[in-house]
């Protein structure tokens, strides 16, 4: 029996619409900033871009990637905008797709995203030579929105110190659940999920709560682990806030379902409100105490804009609220993060 | 501090004028009108409006609200030579030495009181996410909501449609918080005075095309950006009108920019703000003359009265530096093409991402039409990280090499 060719398509951030690359007829590929590319992407780009975004054309030029018809980008940064036009020139031979992605959820916004989600579908089917109505991206939607819940409840085991493999093996459901088909990930998490609960122990680490842009290594998680944090929650683009739930009904139109839902899952610091700015700052706060944590770690990527121009006012609420922060800059790769097992430490030492 | 800088660059700038007022004093009634911005900006007589780059100048200014993009604070700190303890009080309370040195010394003005509460806030998320991210950090010290425009990256009707809307609401917004409402006429003459500007504008530009041409590195510089400022206003009109009197007299009296003018150079997005010996000593020691800016430019059309809102929302949606590289790369081009162009000069300003990070394929697009392009790696803001042995050496090799391959575009 001959297996049918898996069409892949890539993307790059959590904001992007996988459902709607699913019901294309494609299997939705994150390109993660890991791998051991050499560093090429300053032939294109300046080097001070986020090393997120270099990693990933190393990736490119390197042509470290599946076979892929397309790329998919979001609109959602500066970076991210000149990535999609590196990418162009690194790789002529990819169909390139650029995506508005408004920075508030405000109506106008959704109204405005569900068309460009609309005109994307119309380019993605050119590119699969698949047409697909509606109701294909709403069962597609359903199918993503499975993971999404098996994936929080797995969080949930692993939060709550419950499942074999904790925080590093988390990640690496996180990473498999974002390049690889859904319906294999989703027989995965079953199974992972009927895994027999472990008793929690008193030395679990101390709790914190982490969040952040781009963190994928599943050996930063165990660096975490090993110096005695215990991540009890987390927002970063590259954990469960990638995978979110489509709330909502089709009775507004499946675009409008879509685009509501992606831009009202846990914000990125890219998006925000505009009558109450800095909010994320609170929201740091508040969701640092929903999971008991004892402090905050914020890791960032140099020269992330969106983050690092938001840190002082994250810091500053956190500090009057009596919640240590830690902050990492990182590179996306494992060796900055090596320099950093002594701060985390202390960090731990200090928590306790 | 701010309103006695420009009070005392309006009257030093008014004597002047008044030395020579049949000459059309073109650069110095453009900075004149600057000066009186920063007082109105600065006096706590006006309404303000503390704005991202792409705002409708023009729009507000028919509301009444005196309007300014923050980064044209950042330029003036670094004018004044002061910028250093500003930058220096947004580094001291957490902001990145890696973020754009606009936002960080305005940051820093606010942080030390020298910004003024404005009446309303506007961001754009256009042309920059770092310039969003700075309006929502000010929009917080001051305890403001803040109006966002989401400006597309694509020319469509949809986006257009999106934009228009978006200034509605705007309006709305301001007069639920200023009580000033937007009258139908006063609209429609600031967009008569905006479309008479841009047709002087449009002028200026055909004249600086001329060979040799009559602009040199000084006469234009930050011309484009900051008369979006003017847009709408008399004062606008006045500015453009002089710049085509005095080009249009140099041209016919056979002066140049520079004198003996050799080596034709276009400026790559913003100018180093702070005083610096680069530009003279192109000029002097080469006869090079920048004699475009790539934000010296009309890419808009006419805006029809009628209906303002589409028109706005397409002047701001088809700027270059909005959306796709290809976008400001083909406008690169055709200014290299029209200037007859010998090389380019990008002064990579530090924490840029929208510009500076698409240096490489900038270069490569003008590679294609036999321009070099010299990169310098600066912060147009910051002095303190101004390597002025380093820079002039990379400048001289520069144009050692064009004297040597001339661009052929002149051809």
């Amino acid at each position: 029996m001959s297996q049918e060719r898996i069409r892949w398509n890539g993307h790059v951030c959590s904001y992007t619409p996988t459902a709607l690359i699913h019901a294309a007829g494609f299997t939705p590929h994150r390109v993660l900033p890991i791998g051991d590319s050499p560093d090429r992407a300053g032939q294109l780009l300046h080097d001070n871009l986020c090393p997120h975004v270099k990693r990933l054309l190393d990736r490119a030029m390197d042509d470290d990637l599946p076979a892929l018809d397309g790329m998919v980008f979001m609109n959602c940064c500066d970076s991210m905008r000149r990535l999609s036009d590196a990418w162009r020139a690194a790789r002529p031979d990819h169909r390139v797709a650029l995506i508005d992605l408004p920075v508030s959820n405000e109506e106008s916004a959704v109204s405005f995203f569900a068309g460009q989600l609309t005109r994307l579908s119309e380019t993605l089917s050119g590119w699969s030579g698949q047409s697909f109505n509606q109701a294909d991206v709403s069962a597609s939607v359903y199918k993503f929105n499975e993971m999404a819940e098996l994936l929080d409840k797995v969080s949930q085991r692993v939060r709550g110190g419950t499942l074999e493999g904790g925080s590093f093996r988390l990640q690496d459901l996180f990473n498999r659940a974002a390049i690889e088909p859904v319906d294999l990930t989703v027989k995965l998490l079953k199974t992972v999920e009927e895994e027999p609960e472990l008793r929690v122990t008193a030395d679990s680490g101390v709790p914190v709560y982490l969040f952040g842009n781009v963190l994928p290594d599943p050996e930063a998680f165990a660096l975490f682990q090993s110096s005695g944090v215990h991540v009890a929650g987390d927002s970063v683009c590259t954990g469960l806030r990638a995978f979110c739930h489509i709330g909502g009904e089709d009775s507004e139109g499946v675009f409008v379902r879509l685009a509501r839902g992606l831009l009202d899952q846990p914000r990125c610091a890219r998006t925000f409100e505009p009558f109450r700015p800095g909010k994320i700052a609170e929201e740091v706060l508040t969701e640092a105490r929903r999971c008991h944590a004892k402090g905050v770690i914020a890791y960032t990527l140099k020269f992330c804009d969106p983050y690092t121009s938001r840190l002082p006012a994250i810091r500053k609420v956190l500090r009057e609220a009596g919640l240590p922060l830690l902050v990492l800059e990182g590179d996306c790769t494992m060796r900055s993060m090596g320099q950093q097992r002594t701060r985390i430490e202390a960090f731990v030492e200090m928590l306790r | 501090m701010m309103l006695q800088y420009f009070q005392m660059l309006e009257s030093r700038i008014d004597a002047k004028i008044r030395k020579t007022p049949d000459k059309p004093n073109a650069r110095r009634k453009f900075a004149l009108e600057i000066a009186k911005l920063g007082i109105r900006l600065y006096s706590g007589e006006h309404r303000v409006a503390w704005c991202g780059v792409v705002a409708p100048f023009d729009m507000l200014s028919a509301m009444n609200v005196t309007s300014c993009f923050v980064e044209f604070v950042g330029a003036m700190l670094a004018a004044t030579g002061n910028v250093g303890m500003f930058l220096e009080e947004s580094e001291h309370a957490g902001f990145g030495a890696d973020t754009c040195g606009y936002h960080r010394a305005v940051i820093g003005a606010a942080l030390k009181g020298l910004m003024p509460v404005p009446d309303v806030m506007i961001a754009t998320t256009c042309p920059c996410t770092g310039g969003l991210a700075a309006m929502e950090n000010l929009a917080r010290m001051f305890n403001k909501e803040l109006f966002v425009l989401d400006v597309p990256s694509s020319d469509t009707p949809e986006s257009v449609q999106y934009l228009a809307n978006q200034y509605k609401d705007m309006i709305r917004f301001i007069g639920s918080r200023t009580g000033e409402s937007l009258d139908e006429g006063k609209l429609r003459k600031a967009i008569e005075k905006s479309n008479r500007a841009r047709e002087l504008m449009v002028e200026v530009y055909r004249l600086a095309e001329n060979v040799p041409s009559p602009s040199n590195g000084r006469s234009l510089a930050n011309f484009g950006i900051v008369m979006a400022l003017f847009l709408g206003t008399d004062a606008g009109i006045q500015i453009a009108q002089a710049y085509r009197d005095e080009f249009e007299e140099m041209i016919r009296n056979g002066q140049s920019g520079v004198p003996e003018e050799k080596v034709r150079l276009l400026w790559l997005q913003n100018r180093i703000q702070f005083k610096n010996p680069l530009i003279k000593m192109l000029e002097q020691e080469y006869q090079a003359s920048i004699v475009i800016d790539e934000l010296n430019d009309i890419t808009w059309e006419a805006i029809d009265t009628a209906d303002p809102f589409t028109g706005i929302a397409k002047r701001t949606i088809t700027m270059p530096l909005n959306g796709e590289i290809n976008r400001r790369l083909n406008h690169v081009r055709h200014l290299s093409k029209a200037y007859k162009i010998d090389g380019a000069i990008n002064p990579c300003h530090w924490g840029c991402r929208q510009g500076t990070g698409a240096r490489g394929l900038i270069q490569a697009g003008l590679k294609e039409l036999g321009i070099p392009v010299v990169n310098l790696e600066v912060d147009c803001v910051d002095t303190r990280n101004f390597a002025e042995g380093q820079l002039r050496t990379r400048l001289e090799a520069f144009m050692e090499m064009l004297q040597t391959n001339p661009s052929g575009l002149r051809d």
